[in-house]
């Protein structure tokens, strides 16, 4: 069930002024929120999900008077949602960077942009060209999985299959020091 | 009781969730703003004292105050002051706001190099190097930057209360106002007063001030 905001206000109104059943509900709320927006950035990763989505309880818990009530709640929680990923990408360091790569590539300058895409393709050249084609399609050039299964005439699943496979190799090699 | 029947993933966040609903205290109204001039106030306090113990004020302050010079050094130092206090309040929450407003600081730095420019031209030829160099532009910057790192202490330790997403912007932004509030304070001190001068030194003072606060801001604002 998707709460709505006015009604995340009223919750959030209400636990500001002490009331703790009002605080449960919105937390509980926010807790199915928080895994969805996590889960669709860091897939597969069941644990860190949890950590960060704890992580986003806690300050939401601790932080609320840094929230003004003229403002949507969930685009305060999202503002620490996003600062909790970004903290999570930083300490991840050099491993995170294939899978979150699209948002590095929006991030960051130009140059930085040209040289991650230049290492980029020398990575994807050491894949067999299945997985590469399919890593290319979905996460480069932004492709659903769907249409990167149409343009390479596969099925959707036999996409998703390479492009996991393929991360996976890559990430070894990477961390290798390849 | 609602939808608390959620995904049967991670159980550990749904105890979570009833620890932390089980200590809810009422959060005051304003709370941000008292959060941030507790830092302000005692780091405030101990720059005005420095000033009136350590510096010591101008002498002839009580005539000082009677030309204009005085009041719109004073005018220009305030408002940047005010200005970079508003961002470290706005910077201070996780919501994305923009901050294009901040334009507003040309406003008095346009409007001080206008009269500065004015000055300069009005003086003899001889008389220039003195409006903008005074006699005291060595120290100023650095007195400046020493008067600011109270209130950034102060600041920074406030804002650690807080959830800021943008630490190096936030810091620039403490750095900004703790700046611009010593040299507000600087001011009582300093007799230096031409347009040129102020715009030249108390700036380079208020901006080692906010490259300071950028540099500390990662590392001090994590949270």
């Amino acid at each position: 069930m998707r709460v709505g905001e006015q009604q995340l206000w009223q919750w959030m109104a209400a636990g500001l002024g002490g009331d703790a059943a009002a605080h449960h509900h919105l937390l509980a709320a926010l807790l199915p929120m928080l895994r969805g927006f996590f889960r669709k950035r860091l897939p597969g990763q069941g644990d860190d999900i949890e950590d960060l989505v704890q992580e986003v309880l806690i300050a939401v818990h601790s932080k609320r008077v840094t929230y003004d009530p003229a403002r949507p709640v969930s685009g305060w929680v999202f503002g620490i949602a996003r600062y909790k990923l970004a903290d999570h990408f930083r300490a991840k360091g050099r491993h995170v960077p294939l899978e979150g790569l699209e948002d590095i590539l929006l991030a960051e300058g130009f140059e930085g942009a040209a040289i991650a895409r230049a290492d980029v393709g020398r990575l994807l050249g050491l894949l067999p060209p299945k997985q590469a084609a399919a890593i290319r399609a979905t996460r480069l050039e932004g492709l659903s999985t769907a249409e990167a299964a149409t343009a390479q005439g596969i099925d959707a699943s036999d996409v998703k299959v390479s492009v996991h496979r393929g991360l996976k190799m890559l990430a070894a090699r990477v961390a290798g020091g390849a | 009781m609602t939808d608390l029947a959620m995904t049967n993933k991670g159980p550990g966040n749904e105890a979570l969730i009833s620890r932390l609903a089980g200590e809810v205290a009422p959060v005051a109204r304003h709370g941000l703003a008292r959060r941030l001039a507790a830092g302000l106030g005692p780091g405030l306090l101990t720059s005005v004292l420095l000033v009136l113990l350590v510096l010591g004020p101008r002498a002839d302050l009580g005539a000082a105050v009677l030309h204009a010079s005085f009041w719109i050094k004073l005018a220009y130092c305030a408002s940047l002051a005010l200005l970079g206090s508003l961002a470290v309040a706005r910077l201070a929450r996780p919501d994305a706001l923009s901050l294009g407003w901040l334009a507003w600081l040309a406003l008095p730095v346009l409007l001080l190099a206008g009269l500065g420019g004015l000055q300069l031209a009005d003086a003899a030829p001889g008389q220039r190097p003195l409006l903008w160099l005074g006699s005291s532009w060595r120290v100023c910057p650095l007195l400046v930057l020493a008067l600011a790192l109270p209130v950034l202490g102060g600041l920074l330790l406030g804002l650690r209360w807080l959830a800021p997403t943008r630490l190096v912007a936030t810091g620039a932004a403490a750095g900004l106002a703790s700046g611009g509030w010593a040299a507000v304070l600087y001011g009582f001190h300093c007799p230096e007063v031409s347009a040129p001068f102020v715009l030249l030194w108390y700036s380079l003072g208020m901006a080692l001030a906010c490259g300071l606060g950028a540099a500390l801001g990662p590392g001090l604002l994590r949270w």
